[in-house]
């Protein structure tokens, strides 16, 4: 399983990092990328990492109201919400994308909802409907 | 007096430099959007096969202009002065109550284009001159289908109105045959439908709302010179795949798509642009409800949908 996290700088990214340092286990799975804010995560990249063979897609990011760029988690939410609906609606398994707040001090939240998203990836089982085939 | 008259006397009247309205194609009962001057006003006209978007044209007119416009047109000229891409002052609205549109695909299946000499509107019937003699067959049998489901068939922006005002649509009951198959149905659909896409970019060049200088589908936003090795230009970022291939297909459509949540008119130009008969409306439709069942936004509100932070709490 290939799962992508976009985690945001300033919660999600420091969230993950505290699991790290806290020695919590989570899947190896997860392929964390660093941005800046979840709000400047593009759909595009989400459709891009299903094309190139991602499982699964998270976007993390601050919780509501504690954005360090005060609403970059509320346009996430807003493509978030529109990219599922849309993605669904032409038959893909909108399951495998997911939204997530963590903030830095949630490492355990952070190693728990990675570990319960590879479950329901798992059964899903491989991404075949974007993924590149020659 | 009739409609064209009446549009013609109203555009006469409004003393703009340019005018944007509908003149017919030679040999040809179908009619194109031109820029005009108060002289040539005669050359207006105005027929169920007036079917194009004026708002895309304005944009690039500067000074007083005066248009004809559609419930559709005045929709995606309204989301344009939004966006500031247009001056409300700088127009004069020429509004129609329409009744729909003809499509011209369906049309040409029962009668050649060619042989048609003019087309009008009676009743529920439309009147097709042809070269010899009337024919009359039931505008339900070429209505385009875009325009069963319109929402605003009155335009919500004008100066005056033509026609009388109408009411609109407000279901998605166009939908609904799509949503109750199954995910693996549904899938099936669209993927044997993004197969048959050529990616000419149709779509894109003719939606009002697609304005962007610079677009994600064009191959690079970086120059390349002669210089470039074919390792810097593998290198260059591109977040979509050049090949016409299904499933790059869709995922072209699923991000155009998306960069028209919340603002798109429903003219349906690029169902009529595409040279493939995609059922493109639908995932716009699609957007269009989750906008508004979802977000609960209202496409009448002076506030962009982007823009609007404050409707989901946490």
């Amino acid at each position: 399983m290939k799962i992508v996290v976009f985690a945001c700088n300033w919660c999600s990214y420091a969230g993950a990092d505290l699991a790290g340092v806290s020695r919590l286990k989570y899947p190896e799975d997860v392929k964390i990328i660093r941005v800046m804010c979840s709000g400047m995560v593009n759909p595009a990249w989400i459709l891009r990492a299903f094309r190139q063979g991602a499982d699964g897609v998270v976007i993390a990011g601050c919780h509501p109201g504690d954005c360090h760029y005060m609403v970059g988690n509320y346009y996430a939410k807003k493509r978030y919400i529109l990219l599922k609906e849309l993605l669904n609606f032409i038959g893909f398994e909108d399951e495998r994308l997911k939204l997530l707040w963590a903030s830095a001090s949630e490492g355990k939240k952070f190693a728990e909802e990675m570990a319960a998203f590879k479950n329901v990836v798992e059964n899903l089982g491989e991404q075949e409907k974007l993924r590149w085939k020659e | 007096m009739n409609e064209v008259e009446k549009i013609r006397e109203e555009l006469k009247k409004s003393g703009a430099e340019r005018i944007v309205a509908f003149v017919k194609k030679e040999n040809e009962p179908r009619e194109v959007l031109a820029v005009l001057s108060q002289k040539d006003i005669d050359k207006v006209t105005f027929s169920p096969l007036s079917v194009n978007n004026p708002a895309k044209l304005l944009m690039q007119l500067n000074g007083k202009v005066a248009v004809v416009a559609k419930g559709c047109d005045a929709m995606a000229i309204r989301q344009l002065i939004k966006e500031g891409k247009l001056k409300r002052e700088n127009l004069f609205i020429v509004g129609i109550s329409c009744r729909g549109v003809i499509d011209y695909r369906k049309l040409s299946k029962i009668e050649k284009l060619s042989e048609i000499r003019e087309v009008r509107l009676e009743g529920e019937e439309v009147v097709l001159k042809m070269r010899n003699g009337e024919k009359r067959i039931p505008f339900a049998e070429v209505i385009e289908e875009n325009c069963l489901y319109c929402e605003h068939p009155t335009p919500v922006i004008y100066d005056v109105l033509i026609g009388e005002a109408r009411e609109g649509r407000k279901d998605f009951s166009d939908l609904e045959k799509l949503e109750k198959m199954s995910r693996e149905e549904r899938w099936e659909y669209w993927i044997s439908q993004f197969e048959r896409c050529i990616r000419c970019h149709a779509c894109r060049s003719v939606c009002p709302l697609c304005y962007c200088e610079e677009c994600i589908v064009d191959p690079s936003n970086l120059a390349i010179s002669p210089m470039s090795t074919a390792e810097d230009k593998a290198s260059y970022p591109r977040l979509l795949g050049k090949t016409v291939n299904a499933k790059d297909n869709a995922i072209y459509h699923i991000i155009r798509v998306l960069h028209h949540a919340g603002r798109c008119s429903g003219c349906g130009e690029c169902e009529r642009a595409c040279p493939m008969e995609l059922p493109l409306r639908k995932l716009e439709r699609k957007l269009e409800k989750v906008v508004k069942e979802v977000f609960g936004y209202d496409l009448n509100e002076d506030i962009p949908f982007f823009s609007k932070l404050d409707m989901l709490g946490d």
